[in-house]
């Protein structure tokens, strides 16, 4: 089973080219940090309530990605969700190379390096093996068209692409009409995860407000 | 935190007092997994004299409400004291939960 981390990262990943879906940098990197929060979270390493995170056992997990972030929750500082987030998202590009690195060892995906206009290097992860991504998309998208109880896992799940703005992947638009509650109540059940949908908010808003300012 | 049991008929009735969090769910979730057993669950869980739910605590719930609706049962919270309520209220869970005032209340939903 692939952790949420790469789960998340995985259901970025546009099938066809390989490359990741349009996701402000910053707001990608918040996702990716409330993914690891969260699995700390279900691991029971972590706990939180209406005001704080509680870091409940900072020993090693043996995940690189999770035990990074327990060293910085055991440092101390700001422990509320928003503060942590902010914090650990700083490292939001070295989770995401990580987790790409073991999704290739995996076998889930292949790194393929080209040029664009013969001078600007780009890279493209194929997937080589969906069955986790299909596996996932038909069970989220059971959830959301039924009134089936989620588990735990399924909530961070909907958390995650809820705030990445990937709900497309897996209903129609006319199915994502017509569960706009559904999918706002799953994905409050995770305090971690409005802490992260906030957040990834935040950041649309001013990328959006940004670039109307520009034009 | 302490876990008890009780039956109406039916009607299981479980007792949470004290704090459901981290240090604690592991435990009531395997109490509540032996007592759901095998059969269709009638469960009233009495929160009255709960203290505390952190999101661990929640995830309990979730588990069991979850096991209940597989098993074509039926589970009611009742007696949420303020500061659970409110937890309750901001994650949502007050939406996904039957919850009723009381204990005869919460036994006659789930007949």
């Amino acid at each position: 089973m692939l952790g949420f981390v790469e789960e998340i990262l995985l259901l970025q990943l546009d099938d066809s080219q390989g490359k990741f879906v349009n996701l402000p940098m910053s707001a990608a990197d918040v996702v990716l940090a409330g993914a690891a929060l969260m699995e700390l979270a279900l691991a029971n390493r972590v706990d939180s309530d209406l005001e704080q995170l509680i870091l409940v056992d900072p020993s090693p997990t043996g995940d690189d990605i999770l035990d990074d972030v327990l060293k910085h929750l055991a440092e101390g500082g700001d422990l509320t969700a928003d503060g942590v987030l902010e914090q650990i998202s700083v490292n939001g590009e070295k989770y995401q190379e990580m987790a790409l690195q073991r999704l290739i060892a995996k076998g889930v995906l292949r790194e393929e390096n080209g040029r664009f206009l013969w001078v600007f290097r780009t890279r493209r992860y194929p997937v080589v093996d969906d069955s986790e991504q299909r596996e996932v998309r038909a069970r989220l998208r059971q959830l959301l068209l039924t009134d089936e109880i989620p588990d735990p896992r399924d909530v961070v799940l909907i958390c995650l692409i809820g705030a990445c703005g990937l709900l497309g992947l897996v209903l129609s638009p006319e199915e994502i009409a017509r569960t706009t509650t559904r999918v706002e109540q799953l994905g409050r059940l995770d305090l971690i995860g409005q802490a992260v949908t906030k957040a990834v908010a935040k950041i649309r808003f001013i990328v959006a407000n940004a670039s109307s300012a520009i034009y | 935190m302490e876990f008890a049991q009780d039956q109406v008929g039916d009607v299981a009735i479980v007792k949470l007092a004290g704090r459901l969090d981290s240090s604690t769910a592991q435990p009531a979730e395997a109490s509540f997994t032996q007592m759901l057993g095998s059969g269709t669950p009638r469960l009233a869980v009495d929160l009255s004299r709960l203290e505390y739910i952190s999101s661990a605590g929640l995830r309990v719930l979730l588990v069991v409400a979850k096991k209940v609706q597989q098993a074509k049962g039926k589970m009611v919270l009742f007696g949420l004291v303020p500061n659970v309520r409110e937890v309750f209220s901001v994650s949502g869970f007050d939406k996904i939960f039957a919850i009723q005032s009381d204990a005869d209340a919460a036994v006659a939903s789930v007949r």
